[in-house]
């Protein structure tokens, strides 16, 4: 927290990335970086291109050009699922949970990567199959006791509240033991009271697990209050990048704000 | 050559007709997004109708108005009863509930008339026609079916009529909202309900027809039904939304069904492979455009 | 209902991950099993054994399959008798022509049908949705063709039927009638019990697939495959999986089908419209329940058979003709599909369970 992002190293390497869709730029020559241990947001108003650019840093969509450097390895086109390997994992801004299993076992799926049991061990529940089971229990219930969700373990997610989805959403992108974390929106709709204990869940587990962390959110309090690093982006193009009093004050970010006469 | 010919002409005048059918597929997948397995039985359920009713001395006219105002009721039943109560719902479970109804409609229609097989005779002449010396330069001599002509025609006016209908009238602007947006739709105060129940009313119609081209052409009976399992390719090769992609799908499954059945056959060991060909065909087609030819490519978003 | 959770001290992961967490649920099932087992087998007639508990349990194993594809993992499925019809024919010729002993068969004839069931998975690795139904439809139109147009695959038989001979019930152990040899496999009490065997051991394994990592991924496809993608989940090869476990079981079925119930094999009898009879049983059943799935099994089954029997007994012996039957039970399980999509998508095995959260506080409301 609050050390000069320059003496870090960075985990994230975003070089010149372009995407468009059928011709339609939703994101211009963006680089920047994150690094690592911070928690960066990535701000910008409406339609300036950082959902986008989360799902192209974890492969969601594929850019035109530009390249992802992620632990010091480079892709130029990054697929889900060596995302979800190299250790990045991520929330939505729909709320991706799914809807027909419990809440106990959304969580347990964000640990699939760390099980090896084949179907057939799990069909005849033997060996690795069973333990596996138990051990992966084991840490799914710290998630469960640290987010608070213990009541509500077995229900069936699509009858929870909104807040309490966004909550295990962000249970089951734990659980996988991310190096780096996005977090598409993740106070967005809630109450002062939820988004109060989001931003300290966020904060919690970037100061104890170390997770870096990268955040799209529009309460610029909260951004201001948790981040130590803000990315400004406006009409896919990034207008501003640094830490968030210095990032205040550009004229730039002002003028996308509040608007300026062209 | 002439030969190659003929059955090319003959499968697209067949591919016509498959056109028709998947015109109705077509108009409730683009208006309600459900594919109505129970066309076919609904087919069936007007050939069936009507003949029982000539068989009974009914006048032709009148069976066929009786028919096509029964059609059109069922229709608008159908939307009330069973679309508009799972509106929202899931692809799976709408497809599965015109499964439903499929197999409720043939309990029906079997149990009201009955399961026999009955000739139809719609009047239309079923000599073929030979163009002989009709096309000099190509020296080649084709015999067609009149009857594939004059169903041809009937089902492409169908299909002309359906198509200015949707292209130039408000209702068809309504549906293309509908289909582009419910809720933008809805939004615009355009009458969700009320297009649904048109959409299938017109669907009912388009039963009627295209149960009384096939019955006359193989017969009315249960096998009608499997006039569904024929549309069903033409679709998804044309793309589920798309009209013209109907009539192009229709084409190409008409031709490469009869293509196949002269050609492929040989290949595996004799007859029967027109069941999987139009199958195989449709498979091809979609692994090269996933979403058909004149289907729209979704964006994921998330 | 007399007993609940409430109260009961879970100590461990592990006993909160049993299949029947609650000791009285154990003893019932137990007690069920018993009775299956020993009662059934010692007093039931041979038309209660071939004609309603066989058929009812193979289909319901078929069915179950299909639940896995469809209700577990969001994959429509038009091709179930195919699939079957694939692992009837595998059966047959691994006896025929390898001698092998017919568990065994039955074992490898579920392996090929899987295998053939990944083959026309694979499409859904590039197409999605609904769009899968045409290769499912043109693996069940493959399998009545090609059984067809292949004779060699019914031992050069041209009639398209073979009834299966005894001697494919293989001796195995002696003379005496044990589960091992031909007079117990030609017994309806042995064919019985070895179909109730097979059943109970594909229930418990599907049980654990879903409770663990192998359902979870599944259902994690079903439920959002791009959330699934992103936390990791390989939707392919979890695709790809669970076709080759649904078209596992459905060739288990298929070879029990021939063996254990009509006793010879018949390619028209795995045609579309079994297939669609084994989805009806699904929906009624309720999707991504193993209970259901005989439920739906049992209902849509029996429905024709019930009518027969109430007709007789009201109007006297053979007054409904199967015409008759046929297109009441089309309207009545049509009927019951549309109903319970509308009321209940969960199917019977929702219904039961409401009804027991129902009677737990019963007679007050809640």
């Amino acid at each position: 927290m609050n050390m000069s992002t320059e003496s870090k190293k960075p985990l994230l390497v975003l070089d010149d990335i372009s995407l468009s869709f059928k011709g339609v730029k939703a994101i211009t020559d963006i680089s920047f970086n994150v690094y690592e241990g911070e928690i960066c947001s990535v701000i910008g108003p409406n339609g300036a291109g950082k959902s986008s650019m989360l799902n192209v840093i974890n492969g969601v969509y594929i850019p035109q050009e530009g390249t992802i450097t992620f632990d010091g390895k480079q892709f130029n086109k990054m697929k889900p699922h060596t995302a979800a390997v190299m250790g990045i994992a991520r929330t939505f801004q729909n709320i991706a949970l799914f809807k027909g299993m419990s809440v106990l076992d959304n969580i347990m799926s964000g640990r699939n990567l760390m099980m090896k049991a084949t179907f057939w061990e799990t069909a005849l529940n033997i060996g690795r199959a069973k333990r596996e089971e138990m051990e992966h229990r084991l840490e799914v219930e710290k998630i469960i006791e640290f987010l608070g969700l213990q009541s509500i373990r077995k229900t069936p997610v699509a009858s929870l509240p909104y807040g309490l989805q966004k909550r295990v959403e962000l249970g089951r992108a734990l659980a996988a033991e991310p190096k780096m974390l996005l977090l598409d929106e993740p106070m967005a709709g809630m109450t002062m009271e939820e988004k109060l204990d989001m931003s300290c869940f966020i904060q919690e587990v970037n100061r104890n697990l170390g997770t870096t962390i990268v955040l799209i959110e529009h309460d610029m309090g909260v951004v201001m209050d948790i981040s130590d690093h803000v990315v400004v982006l406006d009409y896919g193009k990034k207008i501003g990048d640094g830490p968030p009093s210095e990032v205040m004050n550009n004229q730039d970010v002002i003028d996308a704000y509040l608007g300026v006469s062209h | 050559m002439a030969f190659f010919l003929e059955v090319l002409v003959g499968g697209l005048l067949s591919g016509v007709m498959y056109s028709l059918v998947a015109i109705g597929f077509v108009l409730i997948y683009k208006s309600s997004g459900v594919f109505n397995f129970a066309q076919g039985t609904m087919l069936l359920l007007a050939a069936l109708t009507f003949v029982s009713m000539t068989e009974r001395q009914v006048d032709f006219k009148i069976a066929f108005i009786i028919t096509l105002v029964m059609m059109v009721v069922l229709g608008i039943i159908v939307e009330r009863t069973v679309m508009r109560p799972l509106a929202n719902q899931s692809l799976l479970s709408l497809f599965m509930a015109t499964v439903g109804l499929n197999y409720f409609l043939e309990g029906l229609a079997q149990g009201v008339w009955d399961s026999a097989v009955h000739g139809l005779e719609l009047g239309i002449s079923n000599d073929p026609i030979f163009l002989i010396d009709e096309f000099p330069a190509l020296g080649l001599d084709i015999i067609i079916s009149q009857f594939d002509i004059a169903a041809a025609v009937i089902a492409g006016t169908m299909i002309l009529g359906l198509t200015l209908f949707f292209q130039y009238t408000r209702t068809g602007l309504s549906l293309r909202a509908v289909s582009d947006d419910h809720m933008a739709a809805m939004a615009v105060g355009i009458p969700l309900n009320r297009i649904w129940a048109i959409v299938w009313a017109v669907t009912g119609v388009i039963c009627l027809i295209a149960g009384l081209l096939w019955g006359d052409r193989v017969s009315v009976s249960f096998t009608l039904t499997a006039a569904v399992l024929k549309g069903l390719p033409v679709i998804l090769i044309g793309g589920l939304t798309s009209i013209p992609g109907a009539i192009v799908g229709g084409l190409i499954i008409g031709a490469s069904e009869k293509l196949g059945e002269i050609y492929l056959a040989e290949l595996f060991g004799g007859q029967g492979i027109e069941h999987w060909w139009a199958y195989t065909t449709a498979l091809i087609f979609l692994m090269i455009r996933p979403t058909g030819i004149f289907g729209e490519k979704q964006i994921e978003r998330v | 209902m007399y007993y609940r959770e409430a109260g009961r001290l879970v100590k461990s992961f592990a006993s909160d991950r049993r299949m029947l967490p609650l000791m009285e649920d154990r003893w019932i099932v137990i007690a069920f099993l018993a009775f299956m087992y020993i009662v059934v087998t010692a007093t039931a007639s041979d038309y209660l054994f071939s004609a309603i508990l066989i058929p009812m349990m193979v289909l319901g194993v078929a069915t179950l399959g299909l639940n896995i594809a469809t209700g577990y993992t969001g994959q429509l499925s038009l091709g179930t008798a195919g699939f079957m019809c694939f692992g009837a024919f595998a059966a047959f010729n691994l006896v025929l022509r390898l001698e092998m002993y017919l568990p065994f068969a039955f074992f490898f004839a579920g392996v090929i049908a899987g295998l053939v069931g990944i083959v026309f998975g694979l499409p859904a690795l590039r197409i999605k949705g609904f769009y899968l139904i045409v290769s499912t439809l043109a693996a069940q139109f493959f399998a009545e063709w090609v059984f067809n147009a292949y004779p060699w695959f019914l031992d050069n038989n041209s009639s398209g039927v073979v009834a299966l001979p005894p001697h494919h019930y293989k001796v195995f152990l002696g003379q005496e009638s044990t589960p091992f040899n031909a007079v117990f496999w030609h017994s309806y009490q042995g064919r019985y019990l070895i179909t109730l065997t097979i059943t109970l051991l594909l229930v418990l394994a599907c049980k654990n697939m879903v409770r663990s990592a192998t359902g979870r991924n599944w259902m994690a496809v079903r439920d959002m495959d791009i959330a699934a993608n992103v936390i990791g989940i390989s939707v392919a090869k979890t695709k790809l999986m669970a076709f080759f476990i649904s078209t596992f079981y459905c060739g288990v079925a298929g070879a029990m089908y021939a063996y254990c119930y009509i006793g010879n094999l018949d390619f028209m009898i795995f045609n579309l419209r079994r297939s669609f009879l084994i989805m009806f049983m699904v929906i009624v059943g309720g999707l991504g329940s193993i209970l259901g799935s005989f439920l739906g099994a049992i209902f849509v089954y029996g429905w024709p058979i019930l009518i027969t029997r109430m007709g007789d007994w009201i109007f006297g012996g053979g007054t409904l003709d199967t015409a008759f039957v046929e297109n009441n039970s089309k309207i009545v399980v049509g009927t019951i599909i549309i109903v319970l999509l509308i009321r209940e998508p969960g199917g019977f095995a929702a219904l039961w369970l409401t009804t027991k959260k129902k009677l737990r506080s019963w007679p007050f409301a809640n």
